[in-house]
């Protein structure tokens, strides 16, 4: 299945290079001058086939679209060397989305406190790895979902025990994001009396990694997502131990609950980048094989 | 001697005294009677929906349970509330008081219950010393006491006449000072471990549980110590040289060390002029603590903001502020009566 | 009776504060059980030279003998000659100190200011001690004061406990630094009273002091400093009614 994808994303991605080029002429001077930034050459949009109507849509600042995001997890959100530019998965489809409305897009960077709170207030949307919940439709509306999310255990290299569920992990240690799908999954197990685990929560996901090189804890249970991009810049320090398959979570945008314009603006926008295969190249880009 | 002779004396008392005691008893009687006929865990889970009784039923024998069961009891009122999550979360609270139940679904019973539940994890109830206020009053005590005491020896350190024992305390007092408290936790918990190639859970039992905990206070207290300590130097420096000069050459005319002068003489008489310092101190401390946060600790602070993302419910705020509220009233009151006692000869 | 001629002594003793030179060679012989008054205008050095004698101020060159024996002697602010350790401790024991303003320790009772330098310094138990302070406080006249703290008493009260810290010690010289000049006019009799029998009672004594009936009545030598150096030494019916030099003779004519 793996290697499949792979082969999609390769031929996807030769695909729209060479769209890219026969599109702009003189490319090849330009994005030479861009690559001084790693993610130049992260997929972007195709050239659209047809422009998605926006006249109904209301936004902050007229003609660029604001967008709440929490920078700082990584593979979604995250700040490139430089310090100021905002890269990741997110970033790259928060971009894509902007070409494919016409509209320029601003990341406004805020504490994942309250992120929900500055909704019609300080940007239009937010973009920063939201699980669609269903406690959450409740205050906002979301769009269709751009990724599916797994929650993952990730233990050091050299454990040799098994895990195959979370019941597992009875007994461990382990490491967790404050207020993350993962914090309520496992507080869950824990509170019901399913299992007893000792939790680590912290306000990072970084902070559960190097809590789990440092040896203060087991395991780190994280979003799969996060899990890959940390296995794969790390391989000889993680592994994956486990993945829970059956429930998967879904990332969408959220808006306001009366901007229902622009939630069908992105959806006919994520529609489009389905089309053109955007996200399997995107997903194989930032989380690898 | 005559503290005790004072206090057994209840004669003599002034008036105000007196009814403050009556008052506090007659509160106490109250309370603990009211807790007496207060209702158990047992009692109350029997109000429960026929709905919920039938998924306890349910779970009995299943590995994976969904309902959670939150039984908080504050002595004269308790809290109890099923609630599973998911995308069809179930959720029913009760409040027992004074011997009923009642169900706290809605309006101001709804509000007791947050509140009881609120208050009950922040005091960290049901759970060891490393939670909620009792790890602020440890966490501050501990380090205040350790750094207090290592203080003494950076304050004598800087005042000494040996310029490089002088030169190396005031270098402590400065980097201690001169870096953020945060960095210097960060340094100790994930930096510490890499240079000398331990862990802080490792320092404690591997069965234990609580191991990963306990190395993270200890983390903290050791940063929180050595930082105070910086602070507490340069309060004591203050005192100790406000103390007026004839002292020092008194004690040196009689012939006694410098040892013997500053531990009967200077430093007894500057503890006092310390105390109000300290104090202040001491009350930054337990702010501070919440910083703790950063390596997975949880304090009042902490608790109220992540029950305020994860229930979005502000009054969290309440409970907090009433909590730190009496913990420095009682510090200011107990640091005020040490400054009296200690100026007994003024 | 130890064998010796002059009990202190001092030789050519200077003391600079930076380029300020208050101390300009002082030469004195103190005999066993003489009283001595040092007088003179402000700032003639007087207590420098007595916080000189028992250290409290470093001295810039100049020899000091104790019973005859070299204690301390320092040529251009470096030392040439040092009594050992336990001896230079012994030697400063020897003399006793009474300051201008009291300097009593104020957290301590009257009790315990009197006991705590024997039971710190000569390593006397707590009983014997205590046993002693009760009876120098007695001498001094305060024995219904034992558990009071020096606040609560009178600047001349609390000069007389002073006395009695030092006199705890046992030394065999007293100092006196100015001791009733912080003191109202009123309360200044008690305490000459309490340095009078001291005297009669054969106590060396050095005394800085302004208290001319004093030093006419009780010393045995008077002493007239100024600009740092000693004008004039003699017995005080002879300094009071036949001065000498033209600077005393001043001095005398201003405040009498």
């Amino acid at each position: 299945m793996k290697t499949r994808l792979i082969a999609v994303a390769l031929t996807l991605c030769m695909i729209i290079s060479l769209a890219s080029c026969s599109n702009t002429p003189t490319d090849g001077t330009s994005s030479a001058a861009d690559s001084s930034q790693d993610t130049s050459n992260a997929p972007t949009a195709a050239p659209t086939a047809e422009p998605i109507d926006i006249s109904g849509v209301e936004l902050i600042n007229a003609g660029t679209l604001s967008i709440g995001v929490e920078i700082g997890y990584p593979p979604f959100e995250d700040f490139a060397e430089d310090g100021t530019t905002p890269i990741g998965y997110d970033v790259d489809f928060a971009k894509a989305l902007g070409e494919k409305l016409g509209l320029e897009v601003n990341f406004i960077n805020t504490a994942w406190d309250g992120i929900f709170q500055g909704i019609d207030v300080n940007y239009d949307c937010v973009i920063s790895a939201v699980t669609i919940t269903e406690e959450r439709k409740e205050t906002m509306i979301f769009s269709d979902p751009y990724i599916n999310n797994f929650q993952a255990v990730v233990v050091k290299a050299d454990y040799t025990g098994e895990i195959n569920g979370f019941t597992d992990l009875d007994g461990m240690t382990i490491a967790l994001q404050k207020e993350t799908t993962s914090d309520k999954l496992m507080k869950d197990y824990v509170s019901t009396g399913t299992i007893e685990c000792t939790i680590s929560a912290n306000e990072k996901v970084t902070t559960c990694f190097t809590q789990l090189t440092n040896g203060e804890i087991d395991a780190v249970v994280v979003d799969s997502t996060v899990a890959a991009a940390y296995l794969a810049s790390d391989p000889d320090k993680y592994k994956l131990a486990f993945q829970d398959e059956s429930e998967p979570e879904q990332f969408g945008v959220a808006m306001g609950m009366d901007n229902t314009a622009l939630q069908t603006a992105i959806n006919k926008a994520i529609e489009q980048l389905e089309q053109e295969n955007y996200f399997e190249d995107s997903v194989e880009f930032w989380f690898g094989a | 001697m005559s503290f005790w002779r004072k206090l057994t004396d209840i004669r003599n008392w002034k008036t105000s005294s007196k009814a403050a005691v009556i008052l506090f008893m007659a509160a106490v009687v109250l309370f603990s009677v009211l807790s007496f006929i207060n209702l158990s865990r047992e009692e109350m889970m029997e109000s429960a929906s026929d709905q919920i009784k039938q998924i306890i039923e349910e779970e009995k024998e299943s590995t994976r349970k969904y309902l959670t069961i939150t039984y908080n009891d504050l002595g004269a009122v308790s809290y109890l509330s099923f609630s599973t999550s998911g995308a069809k979360a179930i959720r029913e609270s009760y409040v027992g008081f004074a011997g009923r139940t009642y169900n706290a679904d809605m309006g101001l019973a709804k509000f007791t219950g947050q509140m009881v539940n609120y208050t009950y994890r922040m005091l960290g109830k049901g759970e060891n010393m490393l939670h909620g206020v009792k790890l602020t009053l440890m966490l501050t005590t501990l380090s205040m006491a350790i750094g207090f005491f290592l203080s003494i020896f950076l304050a004598l350190g800087k005042i000494s006449s040996n310029t490089i024992l002088s030169k190396l305390c005031g270098a402590y007092v400065f980097f201690f000072r001169g870096t953020p408290l945060l960095i210097q936790l960060f340094v100790v918990y994930f930096s510490f471990p890499i240079f000398f190639n331990f862990s802080w859970r490792g320092l404690f039992s591997s069965t234990d549980p609580e191991a990963v905990y306990k190395g993270a206070f200890l983390a903290a207290l050791i940063a929180f110590s050595l930082n105070t300590a910086a602070y507490c130097a340069e309060i004591v420096r203050a005192a100790i040289q406000s103390i007026d000069k004839g002292q020092n050459e008194a004690a040196k005319a009689l012939g006694m060390t410098y040892g013997q002068t500053m531990r009967t003489i200077i430093i007894p008489q500057s503890i006092r002029r310390m105390i109000p310092p300290l104090c202040n101190e001491f009350v930054m401390m337990i702010k501070d603590v919440s910083l703790v946060f950063a390596i997975s600790l949880m304090d009042i602070t902490t608790i109220s903001k992540s029950i305020m993302t994860s229930e979005g419910n502000y009054l969290v705020f309440l409970p907090a502020l009433v909590i730190y509220l009496i913990i420095t009233a009682v510090l200011t009151f107990v640091f005020g009566k040490i400054e009296k006692r200690l100026s007994i000869y003024e | 009776m130890d064998d010796y001629e002059f009990i202190l002594k001092t030789e050519q003793l200077c003391k600079s504060f930076g380029s300020l030179q208050v101390l300009k060679g002082i030469d004195l012989e103190v005999k066993q059980g003489e009283v001595i008054c040092i007088v003179g205008p402000s700032g003639a050095g007087k207590s420098t030279y007595l916080r000189s004698l028992n250290q409290l101020e470093r001295i810039t060159s100049g020899k000091i003998f104790i019973k005859d024996e070299l204690f301390l002697h320092r040529e251009h602010n470096r030392t040439i000659h040092k009594a050992e350790a336990e001896k230079l401790k012994a030697m400063l024991l020897e003399m006793g100190m009474v300051f201008q303003r009291f300097n009593l320790f104020p957290h301590k009772t009257v009790l315990e200011n009197v006991m705590i330098a024997p039971v710190l310094v000569r390593k006397k138990s707590r009983d014997d001690a205590e046993k002693l302070a009760r009876s120098i406080i007695e001498r001094v006249g305060l024995s219904d004061k034992f558990d009071v703290y020096p606040s609560k008493l009178s600047g001349g009260q609390q000069q007389r406990v002073a006395i009695a810290r030092a006199l705890a010690m046992e030394p065999e010289i007293m100092l006196f630094d100015e001791p009733t000049s912080a003191l109202d006019p009123e309360l200044v009799g008690e305490v000459l009273n309490v340095m009078k029998a001291l005297a009669k009672q054969g106590m060396t004594m050095l005394c800085v002091t302004h208290e001319m009936g004093f030093a006419r009545e009780v010393a045995d030598r008077v002493v007239f400093m100024a600009d740092g150096m000693i004008l004039e030494a003699g017995p005080p019916k002879q300094f009071f009614e036949n001065p000498k030099n033209e600077k005393a003779i001043s001095f005398l004519r201003s405040i009498l």
